[in-house]
């Protein structure tokens, strides 16, 4: 992929970032911040389903961003063909891994875990 | 004296006196974003804990809401809200807009997008991620 487009998504990302995750943090703090956090609470909002999408559109908005982030940052520190190549799929294993673990509480916690 | 006598490595290249505020807005922003993917990561890995019951839950709940879980909280607010300001100043630079009209190079060299837009942007974003923290700290202490 050209990088003029790596980082067109890199900026989208950001954009809808920064709009879902102030979505999430707002939900903590309007039904107070200590309470938000209670058992009962947590599994409430992960039970219910537009919050869960809102949870998982975040994941993977943030470990897309994230994790080009970090390509981006070990690209500037050295370069090189083979180390290039490395850290990009290397940044690619990791995003896909957070996402997968990310979505496995989601998942589970919305099909009724407990 | 040899050359590398006078190098200062790291150092050197962070010294935002030396090369201004944009210099030190580079390098703040690439250490917030990888404190913010640190704590994505991490946040990710504790919110798992709630796949192992309400002990689970409460284990690790426990232990962000200490003194220090909630110096790291925060720190990722301010680091949050700087890295999101600077992050929307660069897009808007990057999109050719408060970069100045282009001129002729005249010593000493000045260029037109290091202008007091984006001084006074950097700066803005370094004041609101203090205000968000200030914020932050209310909210979590006045729940201690």
């Amino acid at each position: 992929m050209r990088e003029s487009t790596i980082i067109r998504i890199h900026y989208a990302t950001a954009l809808a970032s920064v709009a879902f995750v102030a979505l999430h943090v707002m939900i903590r703090v309007t039904q107070g911040f200590a309470d938000s956090l209670e058992f009962e609470n947590v599994v409430a909002n992960y039970q219910f389903l537009p919050y869960a999408g809102i949870l998982e559109v975040i994941l993977v908005l943030l470990s897309i961003h994230g994790f080009n982030g970090l390509r981006v940052v070990l690209l500037e520190i050295r370069q090189g063909r083979m180390y290039e190549r490395g850290v990009t799929v290397a940044c690619i294993v990791m995003m896909v891994a957070v996402i997968a673990y990310g979505s496995r509480t989601i998942f589970a916690m919305n099909m009724g875990a407990f | 004296m040899t050359g590398d006598s006078n190098r200062e490595g790291i150092r050197g290249m962070a010294n935002p006196r030396r090369y201004g505020i944009e210099r030190f807005a580079y390098i703040l922003m690439r250490i917030t974003g990888l404190g913010l993917l640190a704590y994505f990561v991490a946040h990710i890995y504790e919110t798992s804990a709630i796949l192992r019951g309400r002990a689970g839950w409460d284990e690790v709940l426990a232990m962000t809401q200490t003194v220090e879980g909630h110096i790291v909280l925060t720190l990722v607010i301010g680091m949050c809200v700087f890295h999101t300001v600077n992050g929307i100043r660069l897009m808007i630079v990057q999109g050719g807009i408060m970069t100045g009209k282009p001129g002729r190079a005249d010593y000493p060299y000045t260029p037109r997008s290091q202008n007091a837009r984006n001084k006074i942007a950097i700066y803005s974003a370094i004041v609101l991620a203090a205000v968000a923290m200030m914020y932050g700290l209310t909210v979590m202490f006045g729940e201690l």
